[in-house]
């Protein structure tokens, strides 16, 4: 069933992003102005430097901005305390990186049940939760294995069922499909579409790869910290 | 889960988790067998000083021991003792006469001290006949035997079987001497005392210084010396009413007593040397796990990580480690204790402290030999984690991330 209220969910003003301003400033992000609804499915495209990972990483709180503003959900982000990220990050946003980022000594159950386990999750919920997501993204049979153990499509997989088993209402993805063969990125793909029709889940993703572009509603170019282009499908 | 994740990452590098451990190990190992080596010396010394010299516990007539006078004496002597005896603690007591003189061996004339003992019971409170290298103690019935120190002998010129004269002026005011056989030389450990000291059985001192059923001092040694204020107290009841002052070895031997508390605090330079050990070995490890993880600990922050919680993940870390090393210390530790304390250290000279001549010392297996090194390592592991913990719990997700 299709979320049909939309609400601003991301704004950012004016912001901007700059390097080792000091020594020989370079301008990661140079006066960005953007809104992105729930229910959005949007990619952030550009050339490699044209700022889509630090975008990313601002708008969720990661990083901060040098200048702007970034509104979550109508809050604030530079207004708001550590902890209270955190709190954001965990209850909010699902990650989804470019480098898989699992703890490695955590096994892939472990790494998948981590955020609700710190949200507070009953473990009966948890353990319901986890086996279903790491069916639907078939790792089935290695819930027990160390990162280590597994291919990088499956850790990848790994990241994608620890960014959406806790249902977030934003998932931000950074090249999600960077180190999958073309039958398992199609896979995940569709998956993200899915979800995003069926609950209204937000989903941003930074991307060079053709076929995420495809499947994107939204499609915003960014060149030298700029945007380009803005369109939406 | 935070204690989950700090638990395997103690086994993910185990060459520098065992770096850490050992660090703790040898500090909490040295810091146990440094407290019980000294706490087992001072014990050495202080039994040997109470026991050779001034006993656990004195009874004296109120102000004696601040003016010492031949007329502050003590009277019915027998029926306190006995009173002291009943007292929970008390091993023995024993009555003590003192009084100056001139003692004289042929043309050679020295101050003596002359001390009345009850031969009994000086050797059941002090082991009297151990300290006597040369001849015997005197006959508990004869009068006119005397045993002198070690050090007397030597400026009289005496020899065992001189004849002794002791020359002096009695309790009341007539001229005290006698001539007495010396029959024993003592060396009690004490050069001072083994200078001046005359010992004569304590009815022919009486009989000298016409001090009848009189002592000055009553010395009581208890069983356990830890237990020396409970048993004063106690006594101090019991005695209550008459006009004589009971006073532990502390505040008898004050300046001692100070020389043992001050040498004691030189024992923090040593506990500091050991925290400082301690510390370099934490802290570089620690710092160094931090810094390496770096990229961890931002992902755990971008996923809903607290700072509060990185903050307690690596102080767990060493927390447990540190557990588990105080374990270990504390086995070896205790063990080389026991060893000390049973079996001791021999010096073949032997060697003198405070006039006193040691030649086996003894370690203590005491709770302080797992206390204080248990807070020392912990403490001093905690303390130096805090800065890369706290290091850790302010990464920024996205600049910790970027690291490689």
């Amino acid at each position: 069933m299709e979320n049909t209220q939309k609400t601003d969910v991301i704004v950012t003003e004016e912001i901007t992003k700059v390097y080792d301003p000091d020594r020989i400033p370079i301008f990661a992000l140079n006066g960005i102005n953007l809104t992105i609804q729930s229910g959005e499915l949007t990619a952030i495209v550009g050339p490699s430097g044209s700022g889509k990972t630090t975008f990313l990483n601002i708008i969720s709180g990661l990083d901060t901005p040098t200048e702007g503003k970034v509104w979550l959900a109508g809050k604030v982000l530079s207004e708001m305390s550590g902890n209270e990220l955190s709190d954001y990050r965990r209850d909010n946003i699902g990650f989804i990186f470019q480098a898989y980022n699992l703890i490695p000594v955590l096994t892939v159950r472990e790494n998948v049940e981590y955020i609700m386990l710190l949200a507070g999750v009953p473990k009966t919920e948890r353990h319901k939760r986890v086996t279903a997501m790491l069916e639907s993204v078939g790792l089935a049979g290695v819930e027990d294995r160390l990162p280590t153990k597994l291919s990088g499509g499956q850790q990848q997989r790994v990241a994608i069922a620890r960014a959406m088993v806790s249902e977030p209402s934003i998932v931000l993805a950074d090249e999600p499909t960077a180190n999958l063969d073309s039958k398992t990125g199609s896979d995940l793909l569709e998956m993200m579409r899915k979800l995003n029709s069926d609950t209204g889940m937000t989903f941003i993703f930074s991307t060079h790869d053709p076929m995420v572009m495809e499947s994107a509603k939204r499609l915003i170019t960014l060149r030298d910290g700029k945007i380009d282009s803005d369109e939406t499908k | 889960m935070i204690l989950k994740i700090a638990f395997r990452n103690i086994f993910r590098q185990k060459r520098r988790t065992i770096l850490t451990a050992l660090a703790m190990i040898v500090g909490f190992m040295l810091s146990s067998v440094f407290i019980g080596w000294s706490d087992g010396i001072y014990s050495n010394i202080i039994d040997m000083f109470t026991r050779n010299r001034i006993g656990h516990i004195q009874v004296h007539q109120e102000g004696y021991l601040d003016r010492p006078s031949l007329y502050k004496n003590i009277t019915v002597y027998e029926s306190i003792g006995n009173t002291i005896q009943n007292n929970e603690g008390v091993e023995a007591w024993t009555p003590r006469l003192y009084a100056a003189g001139l003692g004289s061996v042929g043309e050679k004339s020295t101050a003596v001290r002359v001390v009345g003992i009850d031969l009994m019971r000086e050797q059941n409170a002090t082991k009297f006949s151990q300290k006597v290298i040369e001849g015997r103690p005197f006959q508990d019935i004869a009068l006119n035997e005397a045993v002198i120190g070690n050090g007397l002998k030597k400026i009289l010129k005496a020899e065992i079987g001189s004849d002794l004269v002791i020359f002096s002026q009695a309790a009341d005011g007539s001229i005290a001497n006698d001539l007495y056989k010396i029959v024993g030389i003592t060396d009690s450990g004490d050069d001072i005392t083994d200078r001046t000291t005359c010992y004569l059985n304590l009815s022919a001192a009486q009989e000298l210084f016409v001090l009848e059923g009189r002592i000055h001092e009553l010395v009581v040694i208890v069983s356990d010396i830890n237990h020396v204020g409970r048993v004063t107290s106690s006594i101090k009841d019991t005695l209550r009413g008459l006009t004589l002052e009971v006073l532990p070895w502390q505040e008898v031997a004050k300046s001692f007593y100070n020389a043992m508390q001050a040498d004691k605090q030189g024992d923090s330079i040593g506990r500091f040397v050991i925290i400082l050990i301690v510390a370099m070995g934490v802290l570089n490890t620690v710092l160094m796990s931090v810094l390496e993880r770096t990229r961890e600990y931002g992902l755990l922050r971008a996923v809903g990580t607290k700072p509060i919680q990185i903050f307690g993940l690596v102080l767990c870390e060493v927390v447990i480690i540190a557990f588990a090393s105080i374990v270990i210390g504390a086995a070896i530790g205790t063990t080389i204790n026991y060893l000390l304390s049973v079996y001791g250290i021999e010096f073949i000279d032997g060697f003198t402290f405070g006039g006193m001549k040691f030649d086996k010392l003894h370690a203590e297996v005491n709770i302080r030999t797992l206390i204080i090194p248990t807070f020392t390592v912990m403490l001093s592991a905690l303390l130096v984690s805090l800065y890369p913990a706290i290091k850790a719990a302010r990464i920024l997700p996205a600049k910790a991330m970027r690291t490689r």
